[in-house]
C-alpha cells in the first residue's frame, strides 16, 4: 500500500484524466487513511480495546445530476486506474471536461489545534479514564446498577484532488468520551447519558473531567427514578440549552440540507428570504467552531469550512450546500460536503448547528411559564423532512408549575413539526451550549455538534403515558 | 455498462490469495505468541443504484476487504483490524491486538469456542446475483419508480428508489481449530414515495428482498409504496381513546427488533432486560411464537455459522406465550452456564462479535386481515410509526411513538390519521396480542419475518 506522501501529483492527474475520458463534468479522487482506537468499560470492567487502520480511496465522476463512484481499500496505481476506468465506462457521457493542472496542495493544520496527539499517550492512561468514570458514577447513588463508558479517538488523514485543479490535505484528530448509566430502585429502571467530544487531542480530558461526565450521567438516571408518568397534551415547552439542540438539528437542520431542498422534499424549499421562525431567532451551521466535534478545516470535497447563518431574525437566509448542490443552485459550496469515509459519496451535511443565544436568562424563562414541560435532555428522535414532522424521546423532563421546575416526568415524547416550533419560539436565553453527537443520513454517520440556548416554545404536543 | 466484476485490484492475471489463507496466516502468526487467536476476514463486491426521474442518479460499485484479529491472554482480550492484508500489515495487526489485550481486565468467561460438530447446509447464494447485468439491475429500479408514479396522480415524486446488492465471502479460523468460509448474497429494492393532496404530503415505503435479482418484482414494490403514501392522504388527528391497534408488518417488525434486543443474554446479564427473571413464565398471549432463526433459508442474516464460528440454529424465544430463553454468544453462554445459540454477530471485520438476534420470526395462527379489521369496534390500523427506536426504551419497555394509519370504526377502515401517539409498554403489549394476520413478510430492517400484529387495550393520544 502507498502512503499519501508517495502519491505523486502526476498519478492523481492521470487518474482524473482517465475518469473523464468518456466525458463528465467533474472528477475527484478522495484518499483516506484512518487510524482508530476505542476502549470500553462495561459492567465494572474494561472489557474491550479495539483499534486498527483502514485506508482506501474513492473515484467520483459527476455528469450533470448523475454521480458514479467506485471505491476500494487497496491504494495502488493499478487500483486507482481501474476505478477511474469503471466510472468512465459507467458514465457513457458526452460532455468533455479538461483536467486543470493540479495546484499546490492546500492545508490548514492549525485550524483545530491538537496539543497532545492521542496516539502519543499510553493506552493504559486512556483505560484509567474509564475506571475513574465508573467509580465516580457509582459513588453518586447506591441505585446505580450499571455503568458503561467509552473512550474513542480517531486520526483521519485525507487528500482530495479534483479536475478543477484543487488539491487539499486535511488531518483530523477527534476524541470522545461517553458515559451511560442505569439506575434501579423498587423495580423502576432509568438511564442517563452524557458525552464530551472534540476535534482536539488528549488535552481535553483527564481523570477528573471523566469523573464529571460520569456524575452528570448518573445524576440524570437517579433523578428520573422519582419521575412520574408525563401528562399528554399541548403545552408550553422549555428546551434546555445543550441537548435541546438535537431537536433543531433533526426537525429543521435536515430540511436545510440542499439535496433535500432540491428535490422539493423539504418544507423549507422555495422559502429563502421568507419568515420560517419567530422574530429574534438566529441559527447557524458552523464548521469553523474551534476544536468542535463536528468541525474540520476543510470538508470532504476540499472546500474550506465556514460559519453559515441559516436563519437571521426568523428569516431563512441560506441552505447548506456541497459542491454538487451548489452548482445546481448557482451558488458556492458552504463547505458542507461531508462523507463517513472513502466508501461514501459526499452529501450536504450539517457540521455544528445551533440556535444562537438571546436576551433572557433560563431562570426568567422558567419563571414566566405558569404551567408547562421542561425538556432538560432529549433521547434522540426521528423526522420526516418532507413534512417536517418529528417525534423525540425525552431522556430527562420535568413539570413546570407556577414558574418553577417541579416533578421529574418519564416516558415523554415531543411531537410536532420544525416550522411549527420555530414560529412558536417566544423566549431565548443567552446560555448557548453545544453537545457532540453522531448523525446518520443515507446510511452515513458523521460527527456533528448540536447546540442551543435555553428557549421556550409557546405550545408543543407532549406525548405522555399518564392516564 | 456490463455486469462483469470490476477489476479493482491487482494486475491483470494476478490472483489474490483466498481469504481462508489470509485468516489462517493471521492465526499462525498470533498463535506463535502464546495467545488464543481468532481471525475473521471478509471480502465483498456490492452495488448501490439510485434512480430518479427514470435515470441513474447515483451508482456505486464497491470492493471491500479486511481482517480482524481477536486474541485472549489469561482472560484478557484485545482486538485489531486492517483493511490492508499484506504480510506487513498482518504483523501490525498482531502487535496491536496484543497491546490492546494488555489494558482489558481479565474475565474468566472470556475465550473462543471449540469447532462445531456440524454446521447447517444452507443455500444462501444465487449465481443470478453476479450474472445479471448492471443494465438489468438499473432497469429494475427504473421500473419500480415508474410503477409508483403511475399508480396514482397524487404521487408527486419518488424521493428514493434504490437497488442494492451485496456479494460477500466470509472466512474464519482460530487456534482452537475453527475453520470455515461461505459465500452469501442478497439484493433488495426500496422505495420512499411522497404523495400530495391539498398541500399535505404523506409518505410511504416498500421493500422487496431476494437472493436472485430476477425474483424481485419492481411493479409490486412500486405500487405498494405508492399505495401506502396514498392511503394516508387527508390524514388528521383523532380524539384520544383506548382501543385495538393493528400494527402492519413494517411497524410490527420495528417493535419486534426492540424486543429482540431485550431477549439477548447480554441485556439480561447486565440487568438491562425487563425479561431477566421471566424465563418459563407467560409473557404473551398463547398465540405468540417468536423464534430466532439464523439458518432460515430466506433470512438476510442467515449464515452457516456466526461471527465466531458457532453453528447457526433455530432458537425458540417465546412458545405459546411462554418465554423459553435468551440469545447467547460464546461469552454470555459461559457466563450463564449454557451453550451459545449461534448469536455472536459481526457488524464487520472491524469489531468483535456481539450478541444480537439473527432473523426474528413471529409465527402463530393466521387470521385474514380483513376479518381482523371487521371484528374491531374502535381502533387504528398503524402503517407508520416514527421513533420506535428512539421512543421505545428497551430497558424499561416503555414506549411512546408517533403513528400514522387508518382509523377503524365499526369493523371498517374509515379515515387516515396522523399526529397521533401510541403509548404503553412492551410487556402489556405482548399480553394484549389478540390476532396475527395472514400477511407475513420479510422486513430487511433488522431482518424480521412477521405478519400484522393486533393488540388490545392500547392508548391512542390524539388532539
Amino acid at each position: 500500500m502507498m502512503s499519501f506522501a508517495e502519491i505523486e501529483v502526476e498519478l492523481l492527474h492521470a487518474v482524473l484524466r482517465r475518469a473523464l475520458l468518456r466525458g463528465g463534468d467533474f472528477a475527484e479522487v478522495y484518499l483516506e487513511d484512518r487510524d482508530a482506537l476505542a476502549i470500553r468499560l462495561d459492567d465494572g470492567r474494561v472489557d474491550q480495546a479495539l483499534g486498527g487502520r483502514e485506508a482506501g480511496f474513492g473515484v467520483r465522476l459527476v455528469d450533470g445530476s448523475r454521480t458514479f463512484y467506485s471505491h476500494g481499500d487497496e491504494v495502488r496505481e493499478q487500483t486507482l486506474f481501474a476505478a477511474a476506468d469503471a466510472v468512465a465506462r459507467a458514465a457513457a457521457a458526452h460532455a468533455r471536461t479538461e483536467v486543470v493542472d493540479l495546484g499546490p496542495v492546500r492545508g490548514d493544520v492549525g485550524k483545530h489545534p491538537v496539543r497532545v496527539p492521542p496516539e502519543t499517550v499510553d493506552v493504559r492512561r486512556k483505560a484509567a479514564l474509564l475506571r475513574a468514570g465508573d467509580e465516580a458514577a457509582r459513588r453518586v447513588s447506591s441505585s446505580i446498577v450499571q455503568v458503561s463508558a467509552t473512550y474513542a479517538e480517531t486520526r483521519q488523514r485525507v487528500l482530495v484532488a479534483n479536475s478543477r485543479g484543487e488539491r487539499v490535505r486535511d488531518d483530523r484528530t477527534r476524541l470522545r468520551f461517553v458515559v451511560s448509566v442505569v439506575a434501579r430502585r423498587d423495580g423502576v429502571i432509568q438511564t442517563g447519558y452524557e458525552a464530551l467530544g472534540a476535534s482536539a487531542g488528549f488535552e481535553i480530558i483527564d481523570e477528573r473531567g471523566a469523573a464529571d461526565i460520569a456524575v452528570a450521567a448518573a445524576n440524570k438516571a437517579v433523578t428520573m427514578l422519582d419521575a412520574r408518568p408525563a401528562p399528554a397534551g399541548a403545552m408550553p415547552v422549555v428546551l434546555a440549552n445543550g441537548f435541546g439542540g438535537v431537536l433543531f438539528h433533526e426537525a429543521c437542520g435536515h430540511g436545510l440540507e440542499a439535496d433535500t431542498v432540491a428535490k422539493g422534499a423539504s418544507v423549507y424549499a422555495g422559502k429563502l428570504g421568507q419568515r420560517i421562525a419567530a422574530p429574534g431567532v438566529d441559527a447557524f451551521d458552523d464548521g469553523l467552531l474551534r476544536n468542535g466535534w463536528g468541525s474540520a478545516a476543510f470538508d470532504d470535497e476540499g472546500t474550506p469550512t465556514q460559519r453559515t447563518q441559516v436563519i437571521a431574525d426568523g428569516i431563512l437566509c441560506s441552505f447548506l450546500y456541497d459542491r454538487l448542490e451548489a452548482n445546481k443552485a448557482g451558488v458556492r459550496s458552504t463547505g458542507n460536503g461531508r462523507r463517513q469515509s472513502f466508501r461514501h459519496v459526499p452529501l450536504p451535511r450539517m457540521t455544528t448547528t445551533y440556535i444562537a443565544g438571546g436576551q433572557a436568562t433560563a431562570e426568567e424563562i422558567i419563571a414566566a411559564t405558569p404551567y408547562g414541560f421542561y425538556a432538560k435532555s432529549l433521547a434522540g428522535g426521528q423526522v420526516e423532512p418532507a413534512s417536517g414532522a418529528f417525534v423525540f424521546g425525552v431522556a430527562e423532563g420535568y413539570l413546570i408549575e407556577h414558574g418553577r421546575v417541579t416533578a421529574p416526568l418519564r416516558g415523554a415524547t415531543l411531537i410536532g413539526s420544525g416550522i411549527e416550533i420555530l414560529n412558536r419560539i417566544d423566549m431565548i436565553a443567552g446560555d448557548l451550549e453545544v453537545k457532540s453527537g453522531m448523525c446518520g443520513k443515507e446510511g452515513q454517520g458523521v460527527p456533528v455538534g448540536t447546540g442551543q440556548a435555553t428557549l421556550r416554545v409557546s405550545e408543543m404536543t407532549v406525548g405522555g403515558t399518564a392516564a | 455498462m456490463s455486469g462483469e466484476a470490476l477489476p479493482l485490484s491487482g494486475r491483470p492475471g494476478e490472483q489474490r490469495p483466498p481469504l481462508q489463507h489470509t485468516v489462517d496466516r493471521l492465526v499462525e502468526m498470533a498463535g506463535g505468541r502464546g495467545v488464543q487467536a481468532e481471525a475473521y476476514g471478509e471480502r465483498s463486491l456490492s452495488r448501490r443504484i439510485k434512480v430518479f426521474g427514470g435515470e441513474v442518479e447515483h451508482l456505486t460499485v464497491a470492493r471491500r476487504t479486511g481482517v480482524g484479529l481477536r486474541v485472549f491472554r489469561d482472560g484478557s482480550s484485545g482486538y485489531a483490524y486492517s483493511s490492508d492484508v499484506s504480510e506487513r500489515a498482518l504483523s501490525t495487526v498482531v502487535e496491536r491486538a496484543l497491546a490492546h489485550a494488555g489494558v482489558t481486565q481479565p474475565d474468566r468467561y472470556a475465550g473462543l469456542p471449540s469447532p462445531p460438530a456440524a454446521i447447517p447446509d444452507l443455500v444462501i447464494y444465487h449465481p443470478g446475483l453476479a450474472s445479471l447485468s448492471e443494465e438489468r439491475k438499473i432497469a429494475l429500479a427504473v421500473e419500480a419508480e415508474r410503477a409508483a408514479l403511475d399508480h396514482d396522480p397524487r404521487v408527486r415524486l419518488v424521493e428514493n428508489t434504490l437497488y442494492v446488492d451485496d456479494d460477500a465471502e466470509v472466512a474464519i479460523a482460530s487456534s482452537l481449530g475453527v475453520r470455515g468460509s461461505y459465500r452469501v448474497g442478497h439484493c433488495y429494492l426500496f422505495l420512499y414515495v411522497l404523495a400530495e393532496q391539498d398541500g399535505q404530503t404523506e409518505t410511504g415505503i416498500a421493500y422487496e428482498v431476494a437472493r436472485d435479482p430476477a425474483l424481485l418484482d419492481p411493479g409490486r414494490c412500486g405500487r405498494e409504496a405508492a399505495g401506502r403514501a396514498r392511503r394516508l392522504l387527508g390524514a388528521r388527528p383523532c380524539a384520544s381513546f383506548r382501543g385495538t391497534v393493528v400494527l402492519d408488518p413494517y411497524v410490527a417488525a420495528s417493535v419486534l427488533s426492540v424486543l429482540g434486543v431485550a431477549l439477548t443474554a447480554d441485556a439480561v446479564q447486565k440487568g438491562r432486560s425487563l425479561f431477566a427473571a421471566l424465563e418459563g413464565h407467560a409473557v404473551a398471549t398463547p398465540l405468540v411464537q417468536l423464534i430466532d432463526d439464523g439458518a432460515h433459508p430466506d433470512g438476510l442474516a442467515s449464515a452457516p455459522f456466526d461471527g465466531e464460528g458457532v453453528a447457526s440454529q433455530r432458537t425458540p424465544l417465546i412458545a405459546d406465550g411462554v418465554l423459553q430463553g435468551f440469545l447467547y454468544d460464546t461469552y454470555t453462554a459461559r457466563k450463564g452456564g449454557t451453550r451459545s445459540t449461534g448469536n455472536g454477530v459481526r457488524g464487520s471485520y472491524q469489531s468483535p462479535p456481539v450478541v444480537q438476534p439473527t432473523n426474528l420470526v413471529l409465527q402463530g395462527p393466521a387470521t385474514p386481515v380483513t376479518d381482523i379489521v371487521a371484528a374491531i369496534e374502535h381502533g387504528v390500523m398503524v402503517t407508520d410509526a416514527v421513533g420506535v427506536h428512539s421512543g421505545a426504551n428497551p430497558v424499561s419497555g416503555e414506549f411512546s411513538v408517533g403513528i400514522s394509519g387508518v382509523l377503524i370504526e365499526s369493523g371498517r377502515l374509515t379515515r387516515p390519521l396522523r399526529e397521533v401517539t401510541l403509548a404503553g409498554d412492551i410487556p402489556s403489549m405482548l399480553r394484549g396480542v389478540v390476532a396475527l394476520g395472514d400477511d407475513s413478510r420479510w422486513v430487511p430492517n433488522g431482518s424480521v419475518l412477521t405478519p400484522s400484529l393486533t393488540l388490545e387495550g392500547m392508548a391512542i393520544a390524539g388532539s
